[in-house]
Parts: C-alpha cells; structure tokens; sequence
C-alpha cells in the first residue's frame, strides 16, 4: 500500500496539519500521534488540509472522531479544508458535514478560528 | 570401588571410627603387649578397622565438597609435608623420652605410648585421605569405568599390609613380598593413565608441574626416613599401619613422578589446548543462542551471560535501540542506573570510537563516573546488526582498572555476530507467532460473519431479491439482512463497520442483534436508526462507527420507506434513469446528541412496476484495479443501466463481473455487498381476500 505522511506547522495558534497519501487502518496511527502531540502541546484549534490526500478509509475517519470531542472541550476544534472531491463525498456519505466545519481552503479555516478568538475578547 | 555402607549414615560412621579408636586406645594402654599371635591379630584387625572406618567417613566429607584436581593434589602436598615433619621430629621426641627416664617408669611408658598412639593417628588420617584423594584423581575424567583395577589394587594394599604379620616366619616371607611387587605393579600400571591433566589450564599446568616433583620428592624421603628410621614409632605402633604408610608412599612417589613427566610433556601443547577448548565451548553457546533460545527476553540474558564469560568481564549489557534512544536490556551484574549512565556516554560520544567493530572505551573521562554504583573502569561496545541495520550495542565492562585485550576483542567481535542473528531470529519468530494468531483471527472473523448474514432471501410476491456477499482476506465489516414481519411486509438493511478484522466481525454481530430486535417492534426505518444509534452509544469506541441503511417494503401497499445513516446512496432505477437516494443522515456512532435525529431523514418511494432498488457498500465502487483507480460510481450505475431489463440475479451477477474484471490484478481490500431488489408489479386486486386467493400465494 502506498505511504502516508503527515506535516504540521503553526499559525498564529493555529495548528494546520497536511495530509498525505493514503490513509487507512495501517497508516491511521501515525495521524493519532500527531493529534495526540497537540493535545499534549495544549493546541486544541486544528485545521486539517487534505489537499495532498489520496485516500481515506473508515479506519482513517474514526482519527477525527476520536479527537474530536477532546479538541471542543477545550475550547478548540477540528476544522477540515482542501478536501478533493472523491474524498469530500466520503465525508459527505457518512454525515460528516453535519458534525464538522469543512471549508474550500485553508485560510477560510484558519479565519474562522482568528474571528471566534476575537469574539471572545 | 564399593565404598558405600548405605545403612551406616555419615554422623554414624564417624561413631564408629570415634568408637574403634577408644577400643584402640584402650586395648593399647590397659592390655599388656605380647608377642601372642591372638594379641597381634585383634589388634591388627582393630587398626585395620580403624581405617577402613575413617577412609569411609572421610569419604562422605569429601563428596559433599566438589573437589578439582588441583586442589587435591595441593591437600596431598600439605599432608605430605605434615607427615614429613612429623617423622623429622618423631626420632627426636623419642630419643628424649628414652634418655631422660627409666625404660621401665611406668609413667615414661604411658606418656610414649599416647605420644606414639597421636603420632600414629595423625599419620593414620593423612594416609586415609591421601588414600582417597589418589582414589577421587584416579577417577577423575576418566571414560570407560576401570575401577576395577583400582579396587585389585587396594585388595593387593590390604594383603601386602596384613601379609607382615607372616615375617617372623622366615619361610613365609616371600608371600608379604609377592603381595608388596604385585601391589607396586598395580600401582605403576594405575598410575600411567592420568587423563585429567589435559582438561585444566596452562596456568595450572605450569603450578601441577612445580606441585608434583616437591611431592614425588617429599613422598620419597619420607619412605627413606621411615624405613631408616629407629626405633619406628609407627612401625613399633602398628606393623601393618607401617606397611600400608610405606605402599602409599610408593604410589604417591611413583604417581607424581608420572604426573610430572606428563604434565611436563603437555605444557607445550597446553595454550593451543586452552584456545581450543575455548572456541568449543563458544560454539556451543552460539548453537545453543541460534537454536534454542527465541524469546527476546531470555535471548538477551543469555547473550549477556556468554559475553560477559568471553570477555572475562564483570558485566554485560545490551543497548537496544528503541525510538531514537537506547534502552538497557539483559543487563547481568550491572544495575539499570549504571547501565544507562555509561550507556548514555557512549551514545555522547559515538562519533569519537569507530563504533563499527568492538572498541575498547575507558570510563576516565566519564565526567559522571563517581555517580556510577560500582567502580566500572573499562568497557567494550560492540554492535549488533540485523540486515546491516544497527539494533543496538553489546557492551561489557570491567571493574577496577582491569583491560580488555586484544583476544577479548576477538571474542566479542564474532560473538556478536552470533548475537545479531539470534536476535534476528528471535524477532523473526515472534513475527510468524503473531502472523499466525492474525490469521487465526481472521478465520474466526469470517467465520462470525458467515454466520450473521442470512443464509436465504426472503420470498414475497411480486418481489426478486437477488444478493451477493464477496468477503476480502481481512473481513472488511460488511452486513446485510432482511426481516420478515408479517405476510406483507419486511424489513432490510445494509451496514459496512468500520475498521477490520475480529473487532469489526464483533460490532456486526452486535449490529445483527440490534436491527434483529428493533425490527420487531419499532415501525419505522427512522426510529429504528434513532435507537440503533442510542444503544450502539453504550458499547462503541469513539473510533468506530457503523454506516447503514435501513428500509421497509410493504408489498401491498407497493411503497418502501427508507432512512440512510452514513451507507453508500440507494439507487433507484426507473424508466431507464438512475436515481441516488440520499436522505440525510449521520453514520451510527459519529453523534449521540439530539443532532443525530434532527438530520436524519426517512423518505417513502411509491413502487412502479419494474423498479429496482439497489443497495451495496463502497467494496464495489471502491474495487481497484493494479493502477489504483477506482471502479467508481460512474460505470457501476453506467452497468446497472444497461441491464435494468434483466432480473435481479442477472444484474447482480452482470455487475459482480465487471468489478472482478477490473479488479483482477489487484487484491480485494474490502468486502463487496450487492442486495438488489426488483418490483414486478402483481395483478392488481383489490382486498385481502383476492390477494389471498391469488394464483400466486407469498410464501412466508
């Protein structure tokens, strides 16, 4: 199967990590960690770009559910964006749509995290 | 030799000997000497039994010590000595006690009689365990059991021995000296074959070689002294005590007389017989390490103990790579902290030591070596790879300012060639181990799942239900299953689980029990999901999730309810055209809250003649070819098209062709689910009694 790899950089307190390749049971682990890393680190406002993704299977989707509650509790989130439009529909079939905030590009994401820090000042 | 009263316990021995000395005594002391052969033969016979007694006793004492040959021969050297001295002083004691006194004070004859019965009892004990010391040497590493001619031997001794008795018969005289010539020819042929001396050392060759001309020389002065000496204390003791001194004088002359001359021949060849001897054993080990041993942990101690052996270190330990680190395992006389602290050194400076080989490192510029537990001073790091990728370092240490040296280098440099592969092996194993359970599992998984989908589709007129269930190696999580309500009406849904394997095949069948019961009471697909979801909230992990679609058909009123959480669209096919149905709706076990049931929808398709209604998990749409690209929805709705005019087995089996033409370079990842459902619209009759009548009748 072919690979799967993960890259994270920061952004005005928001964490953007880009996907890459195939995601599925074998490679879903290593995105965990990543998630898990943020969670240690204290950054709960996430934006996940799928620009470079292939493929994502069940295995890859149940990451996002296990983060997901963590990251609001926290005041934070998960925001998806860049999605391809193969990749979209598994989002879309599962409902995915209805639980998480899914954006056309990575700035309209990060946007929405700087606009809801405001608010709160 | 049969040494052995096995009634008679050591402590019980020692009584005995303890006993038959004070008979000794007494008989020395309180019954006037005479030269009546009654008197001499009693007392021999108790002087005889006396040493019998004490050479089993000391056997015993012997035996629970484990003796080696060295140390023998060094006892045998002590009490040769000892015997030496006294015999030296023995004329001169005796002497002075002549002198000083009347011959006939009966005072003077006690205090020479008890100096001549200890005098005597010392020489009698030390000849004992001489005796059974040459007895232990004689024995040593010998192959084939030859005791035999030790015990003829010892036969010759006690005969030689008592044969003095005869020589106040002049006549007789040549029985006690056949009996002494047999018992030295004995001794001789007894004593060539020293076999134990190739299996010790070079350092205690060259000891055994010094050792055995002082005791060859000691035993035969002490004969000289013995026989030259008068009056002979022991001899005026007892005559055959006398004897037997003189007989094991004979063979300890000649015995380490031999042992010198072979020890002397076998040091030359004695370091290339060390060296030997030494890649014997290693080879032992290594076999031992690469065939026995397979689990990590014992492997590790293993290799720890033979390095630390090979290397005559204080300790070994292996650095194991794990992460970016190093971790300390199998550590043999070294603690954890200790390990770790000189590990870490090592790891500080890997670039200093060519790391590639065994390298010798001293612990003097460890700035950290007075935090160390014990005075480890010089160590040895030698890698260990597997498939030329580094595992890890075996390391060794020595205490005290010991070195290394070069043939320690030697040593460790293949030894932990040896080490990498069993490690390899070890790791190889545990694999296969865990690749068999995997496959065991999955046995169980599509066992699981063979048995919860159903094994026959329902029947209801008007209706064709065509299925098809292809399972991938993994068991990908698919399930589909119809339940039949009453005459008119069944239920029927579609689910794929997420993730794979035994877990997934577990959360079906928890799916199976919750639709089988639901179905039973709850009317509608919607509420059916709604619920589904709430219990599933109980048991599922956050990371899975359960995507289905559920419908309700009911063939008299010719409609179908259909609620879909999360599943693939469900196809209609109608006059020629597709249409994919896509009531919202969340896959079970995404969302708990009140969120779940505001999206989820349920919409109701009036059924036309020749509808079809297709249901199927993403295994098909997904099916790859060697190229990576999906079959797709596109041509799967393109191949339902064009044989929507056919019955529902036809299709099924038009569209399973497609994929495994597609697919067929390229294994299957997922499980491929294909229910398709056909409406031939009945003769439309209206009221129960003539659908009952009906030529047609459903068979429920």
């Amino acid at each position: 199967m072919a690979e799967f790899s993960t890259s994270t950089k920061d952004l005005g307190g928001v964490s953007i990590i880009y996907l890459q390749g195939y995601l599925d049971a074998h490679t879903a682990p290593s995105l965990e960690n990543t998630f898990s890393n943020l969670i240690e680190n204290g950054k709960y406002c996430t934006v996940v770009n799928f620009k470079e993704l292939a493929y994502i299977s069940s295995a890859g989707l149940g990451v996002f559910m296990a983060f997901i509650e963590k990251m609001r509790e926290n005041n934070g989130d998960i925001k998806l964006t860049s999605m391809s439009e193969k990749v979209y529909n598994i989002f879309d079939l599962l409902g995915f749509p209805l639980l998480y905030e899914i954006y056309k590009t990575e700035d309209e994401a990060v946007n929405k995290f700087i606009e809801s820090k405001n608010l709160e000042k | 030799m049969k040494l052995e009263i096995p009634a008679l316990k050591m402590n019980q021995k020692l009584q005995t000997f303890i006993g038959l000395s004070i008979l000794l005594f007494g008989f020395k002391f309180f019954i006037a000497s005479s030269d009546s052969t009654a008197y001499m033969l009693i007392d021999d016979v108790l002087v005889g039994l006396t040493v019998i007694t004490f050479v089993f006793y000391l056997k015993d004492w012997m035996h629970l010590k484990k003796v080696n040959p060295l140390s023998l021969v060094m006892n045998i050297g002590i009490l040769s000595a000892l015997i030496f001295l006294l015999i030296t002083f023995s004329g001169a004691i005796n002497s002075s006690l002549a002198i000083n006194n009347s011959p006939n004070s009966l005072r003077t004859n006690f205090i020479s009689n008890l100096v001549t019965f200890i005098y005597s009892f010392i020489i009698l004990g030390s000849l004992s365990y001489i005796f059974l010391a040459f007895r232990e040497l004689y024995s040593f590493k010998q192959k084939r059991d030859i005791k035999t001619y030790f015990n003829t031997m010892v036969v010759f001794f006690i005969l030689a021995s008592y044969s003095t008795l005869l020589q106040q018969n002049a006549d007789l005289l040549y029985i006690k000296d056949t009996f002494f010539i047999i018992s030295i020819l004995l001794i001789i042929i007894n004593s060539i074959k020293i076999s134990w001396i190739a299996f010790i050392v070079k350092r205690e060759k060259k000891i055994l070689l010094f050792l055995s001309i002082i005791i060859a020389i000691l035993f035969v002065s002490n004969i000289v002294k013995i026989s030259n000496q008068s009056p002979n204390m022991l001899g005026q003791f007892s005559p055959i005590l006398n004897q037997f001194f003189k007989i094991i004088g004979i063979y300890g002359s000649i015995y380490f007389s031999i042992l010198f001359f072979t020890t002397l021949f076998h040091i030359p060849t004695a370091e290339a017989f060390d060296r030997k001897a030494q890649e014997v054993t290693s080879l032992q080990y290594f076999s031992k390490l690469i065939t026995e041993v397979l689990d990590f942990d014992d492997l590790v101690r293993t290799i720890t103990d033979i390095a630390a052996k090979l290397s005559n270190a204080d300790a070994a330990w292996i650095a194991w790579k794990e992460g970016d680190g190093l971790k300390s395992v199998g550590n043999n006389s070294i603690g954890f902290l200790d390990a770790d602290l000189i590990t870490f050194f090592v790891a500080e400076n890997k670039e200093k030591y060519d790391l590639n080989e065994t390298v010798f490192i001293s612990l003097d510029r460890f700035r950290k070596k007075s935090q160390l537990g014990e005075s480890f001073s010089n160590i040895t790091v030698s890698p260990l790879r597997a498939h030329n990728e580094l595992k890890g370092y075996l390391l060794t240490g020595k205490k005290n300012n010991f070195l290394f040296d070069d043939e320690d280098k030697n040593a460790l440099d293949t030894f932990s060639d040896y080490a990498s592969v069993a490690i390899e092996n070890s790791r190889l194993f545990e694999e296969s181990i865990i690749k068999e359970r995997l496959e065991k599992e999955l046995d169980l998984a599509r066992e699981v799942q063979r048995k919860i989908l159903p094994s026959k589709n329902p029947d209801y007129e008007g209706l064709t239900i065509s299925t098809v269930f292809i399972p991938a190696f993994e068991v990908g999580g698919d399930y589909y299953d119809f339940f039949e309500i009453d005459k008119y009406n069944f239920g029927f849904v579609i689910a794929d689980v997420s993730g794979k394997g035994i877990s997934a095949a577990f959360i079906m069948a928890e799916v199976k029990g919750i639709f089988e019961s639901l179905s039973k009471t709850i009317k509608t697909p919607k509420n059916i999901l709604i619920k589904a979801n709430e219990i599933l909230q109980r048991t599922l992990d956050r990371k899975n999730f359960v995507s289905a679609a559920y419908g309700f058909l009911d063939v008299k009123n010719e409609t179908m309810l259909i609620s879909r959480a999360g599943h693939c669209p469900i196809i209609l096919i109608r006059n020629n055209a597709i249409e994919n149905l896509r009531p919202s709706g969340i896959g079970l076990g995404l969302n708990f809250s009140e969120h779940f049931s505001n999206t989820l929808e349920e919409i109701k398709i009036d059924l036309r003649e020749n509808d079809i209604v297709v249901l199927y998990t993403d295994g098909i749409t997904e099916a790859k070819n060697k190229l990576l690209e999906d079959f797709g929805s596109d041509l799967f709705e393109k191949i339902l098209i064009e044989n929507c005019d056919k019955d529902a087995d036809d299709i099924a089996n038009k569209v399973i062709r497609e994929v495994t033409l597609f697919s067929q370079n390229h294994p299957q990842h997922d499980d491929i689910t294909l229910v398709i459902l056909k409406w031939k619209q009945k003769l439309k009759i209206d009221g129960e009694k003539e659908w009952q009548n009906s030529a047609l009748q459903p068979k429920i």
